[in-house]
């Protein structure tokens, strides 16, 4: 069976290399039927493609121990979802899976453009471009299919994996890091042909908005499967691998709102190709960062298989997309200038600025340790403290402006027309941040800006939908009108919920930690928290201990489970006890470890984090909005395909 | 697994055939030049996109007027260029139109005949 | 131009900050010899690994340089919470100072770096 996911993989590298070749002859030379059949092979890659992935998933499903792959990342024990979800699990699973949703996502989006014949002759050899790259690492250098002699029992999987919300995140993440490639590769299709129109804007819109999407849910699963997993009480750490994904993220949020800018005025052509360039990049070198080991060391990068090459990938992408620019330069220049500082427009450009600012401070902190150990030989790295720096220097201001971009007019607002609009929203601004101030929240001057800003947004997105209401009538007829508009306040207000939430969790909570004898307490933020003793307990694949926390205070009473499990192959892992308070929309949160097993004495951390399900709330929200957003509209719809048909000129007419 | 291999053998013809479909039910088409924007659709297409985005922009300027977040002489201001914008866009849209409908042909073929 | 010079200015901004002393020192075991004073060090885990981390005598481990053959070897006294990765071959952070050739750990500083599990799976375990 292994034989026939190579074969399938040969296949699809063999289809995907003259979808290159083919597609890039044909679309230079203008040869119509090359360039169709070079598009048949990328639509026909995803297949072939398919059957390698569904031989894997049937090799783990089976525990068929003779794939080394299978060997590496399940165990007998393991239940099946879990095994399963190891498909993704290691190096040469998820190399598979990216390939898989791209030749998935290329030959949709060709397919569905395919009338757009001289934009999708030059995106099909881009889309054969990147596949390329993953189908010869999975052909030649890193292939799933080894075989082996059959071994006992597999070497399982590391516990905190085996969680549900570890089935959703890797393939979340995955349908929109490999989603941001549709825009790259339309973007750079659009270059190679000379188009400059927006074709290729208006054909990716919902592509990039979903994966967008896909990769800010992605990362709150992640950060909540940290935060009730892995138990050490954050959410996110700053790690490289976290890092890896948000970069793109705020790449593609920039990107987003920049489009708009170039839809409605025609200016910014250049930066929108330097910013989906960007996002797709950062998506490539977050791929990268967490598929070798470049961050450890310079040194286990290079023994790493599939380290230098993909290095190189990137390094060919990163020159791509600049000559490509830079080639095309001419034809993107507009003379359409902003014409006031105090506009949308302009508002966009602040937020875009702030936001690439964040992702490039990032990114620098997570080079860091690379370049410090190749200039000086010593690593240095930068931790939480130089992230939350960058965090609330350029994070606070772009929550204000998400609530200023809506109140201003497109091109120009003069001063007197926005002190109009301002009013309200600045008043309860006003009024919150001195009632915060009051009841003590100076304590953290970044939460309490962060909730006063937040009352500013707040405030400006419910006026946008009251006042919009009383002009289209009702709500319904409002946003169903206004789709992309009103589906984007929504979005905001999810983030606005997400920067309560963040704020409120680490400005304002409190943290103690203290080793217990049963029946000693510990105060922590009016919780009176009292250590009654631990007994074994004993699981499906481990063993281990719970013990039992009696809590009170703030009117309530409860009982947290804090412990540890004991996994036979894979070793223990921290079994945090979670209270989600209703009245602080907050948690307490509790973990411990076992000091002394004969005397019962643990070391118990608990920490109050107030608002912080709001941060899981937002979530949802943010579904919500893009999905508004998204909506497709039958007019629009219309209206677009009339004007791109119309530009068409059929050959031989 | 001699099935397994049949299967890819299978999958692999499979594939060449649907390579080669644009070549095989087209064997000796009249043309196999691939469409190509002529100068003068480009052009039109540019200004279709300049019509819609001014179009569009008096749309938004109404609704941002209505809703008050345009006083009423921000409007009195910017609805006249916008409206004068759209026109131009119109009327320049309508005499390109004219134009493209005589030379439909790329340049090429037309010296060819 | 306008965005791109204030790109450029922010670009500097950051460099400045970023070298101006934010960044923590993280030594491998092999450069650890002849720093004084409190360090970051990392590193992979090395057996035998004895003693407890909450009682008297502490838990005590090796580290030897990650993803390099060199023989250097730092001995390290830890108490304190332990992480649930921590085992032999894992990759470790941990802050303390080196006292009489004993890297004497700060309590509860002991931390495992993001799963290595996409590196190869061979670590060899002196």
């Amino acid at each position: 069976m292994a034989d026939l996911g190579r074969s399938a993989l040969l296949i699809a590298f063999g289809l995907i290399a003259y979808a290159l070749i083919a597609g890039s002859y044909a679309a230079w030379k203008r040869r119509r039927r090359l360039a169709l059949s070079a598009q048949n092979a990328l639509i026909a890659a995803f297949p072939a493609v398919l059957i390698a992935a569904l031989v894997l998933l049937l090799a783990l499903g089976r525990r068929d121990l003779t794939f080394v792959y299978v060997w590496q990342h399940t165990s007998h024990k393991l239940p099946l979802g879990y095994a399963l979800s190891a498909f993704w699990g290691g190096q040469e699973g998820s190399l598979l899976l990216w390939l898989l949703v791209l030749t998935g996502y290329a030959g949709l989006a060709v397919w569905l453009n395919r009338r757009s014949r001289e934009l999708m002759a030059w995106v099909v050899p881009v889309f054969a471009l990147i596949a390329g790259f993953f189908a010869f690492m999975l052909c030649f250098v890193s292939s799933p299919f080894h075989m082996q002699p059959a071994p006992a029992d597999g070497q399982g999987m590391v516990p905190s994996l085996q969680n549900p919300y570890m089935l959703a995140h890797p393939p979340l993440l995955y349908l929109g890091y490999v989603g941001l490639a549709v825009p790259f590769a339309f973007a750079m299709g659009a270059l190679l042909s000379g188009r400059t129109d927006e074709r290729w804007i208006v054909a990716t819109r919902r592509w990039t908005l979903a994966a967008w999407t896909f990769l800010g849910v992605g990362q709150l699963i992640g950060a909540h499967w940290a935060y009730v997993e892995i138990g050490w009480g954050g959410y996110y750490a700053w790690d490289p691998v976290e890092n890896a994904a948000l970069m793109p993220w705020l790449a593609a949020t920039a990107f987003l709102h920049s489009v708009m800018i170039q839809e409605k005025r025609g200016m910014l052509k250049v930066w929108n190709m330097v910013l989906v360039a960007l996002a797709f990049n950062l998506s490539l070198f977050g791929t990268f960062l967490t598929r070798s080991g470049v961050i450890d060391s310079i040194h286990s990068f290079a023994k790493s298989p599939i380290g230098g090459w993909f290095l190189a990938f990137l390094g060919l992408m990163i020159v791509f997309s600049i000559v490509l620019i830079y080639w095309r330069l001419p034809l993107l220049r507009t003379k359409t200038r902003l014409e006031s500082l105090v506009s949308r427009e302009a508002t966009f450009l602040y937020n875009n600025l702030l936001l690439v600012a964040l992702a490039l401070t990032i990114l620098w902190g997570v080079l860091y340790p690379i370049l410090s150990e190749a200039v000086r030989g010593e690593t240095r790295s930068v931790s939480k403290p130089y992230y939350d720096f960058f965090l609330h220097t350029f994070g606070l201001p772009l929550l204000l402006l998400m609530g200023i971009g809506p109140l201003v007019a497109w091109r120009r607002a003069s001063l007197r027309s926005l002190g109009k609009t301002f009013l309200i929203p600045f008043a309860a601004a006003v009024m919150t941040g001195v009632a915060l101030l009051a009841l003590g929240f100076g304590s953290s001057w970044p939460g309490l800006l962060a909730y006063t800003f937040a009352a500013f947004v707040a405030a400006s997105i419910v006026l946008e939908f009251v006042r919009g209401r009383r002009a289209a009538g009702s709500l319904t007829r409002l946003v169903s009108r206004n789709r992309r508009r009103y589906g984007g306040y929504i979005v905001h207000a999810a983030v606005l919920l997400l920067a309560i939430g963040i704020a409120g969790s680490s400005a304002y909570q409190t943290v103690r930690q203290r080793v217990l004898r049963p029946g000693q307490s510990v105060e922590a933020a009016g919780y009176t928290l009292t250590y009654l003793g631990s007994n074994g307990i004993r699981g499906p694949n481990y063993t281990g201990f719970r013990s039992a926390v009696a809590v009170s205070g703030h009117g309530e009473r409860f009982t947290l489970h804090p412990g540890m499990n004991n996994y036979a192959i894979e070793g223990p892992a921290t079994e945090a006890s979670i209270y989600h308070d209703p009245r602080s929309i907050g948690d307490v949160f509790t973990s411990a470890q076992v000091v002394n097993a004969n005397r019962g004495t643990i070391d118990l951390k608990v920490e109050v984090k107030p608002l912080i399900n709001l941060i899981w709330v937002a979530g949802f929200v943010f579904v919500a909005g893009a999905l508004i957003a998204m909506w497709p509209d039958a007019v629009e719809q219309k209206r677009l395909a009339a004007r791109y048909a119309a530009g068409a000129v059929p050959a031989g007419l | 697994m001699e099935w397994a291999l049949a299967l890819a053998a299978v999958l692999a013809v499979v594939a060449v055939v649907f390579v080669a479909r644009p070549f095989l039910r087209d064997p000796a088409p009249a043309s196999d030049r691939l469409d190509e924007l002529a100068p003068e659709a480009r052009q039109r297409l540019a200004l279709a996109e300049e019509r819609d985005r001014a179009l569009a922009a008096l749309k938004e300027l109404e609704f941002d007027h209505r809703t008050g977040k345009v006083s009423n002489d921000d409007y009195r201001a910017q609805v006249g260029p916008l409206r004068r914008r759209a026109a131009e866009a119109l009327r320049a849209l309508e005499r390109g139109e004219g134009i493209t409908h005589e030379r439909v042909t790329a340049p090429e073929e037309r010296a060819g005949r | 131009m306008i965005a791109l010079s204030v790109a450029a200015a922010l670009a500097v901004f950051i460099v400045y900050t970023a070298l101006a002393g934010n960044g923590v020192a993280q030594l491998r075991p092999s450069s650890l010899v002849g720093h004084s004073g409190d360090v970051t060090l990392v590193g992979a885990v090395v057996g035998p690994v004895t003693g407890d981390a909450y009682s008297h005598g502490g838990l005590r481990f090796r580290l030897k340089d990650i993803g390099s053959a060199t023989p250097a070897r730092v001995a390290v006294d830890y108490r304190g919470s332990v992480p649930d990765l921590f085992k032999v071959g894992r990759h470790v952070v941990v802050e303390g100072t080196l006292r009489n050739g004993v890297f004497v750990a700060k309590p509860g500083s002991l931390v495992t770096k993001c799963p290595s599990k996409y590196t190869p799976a061979k670590s060899s375990n002196t």
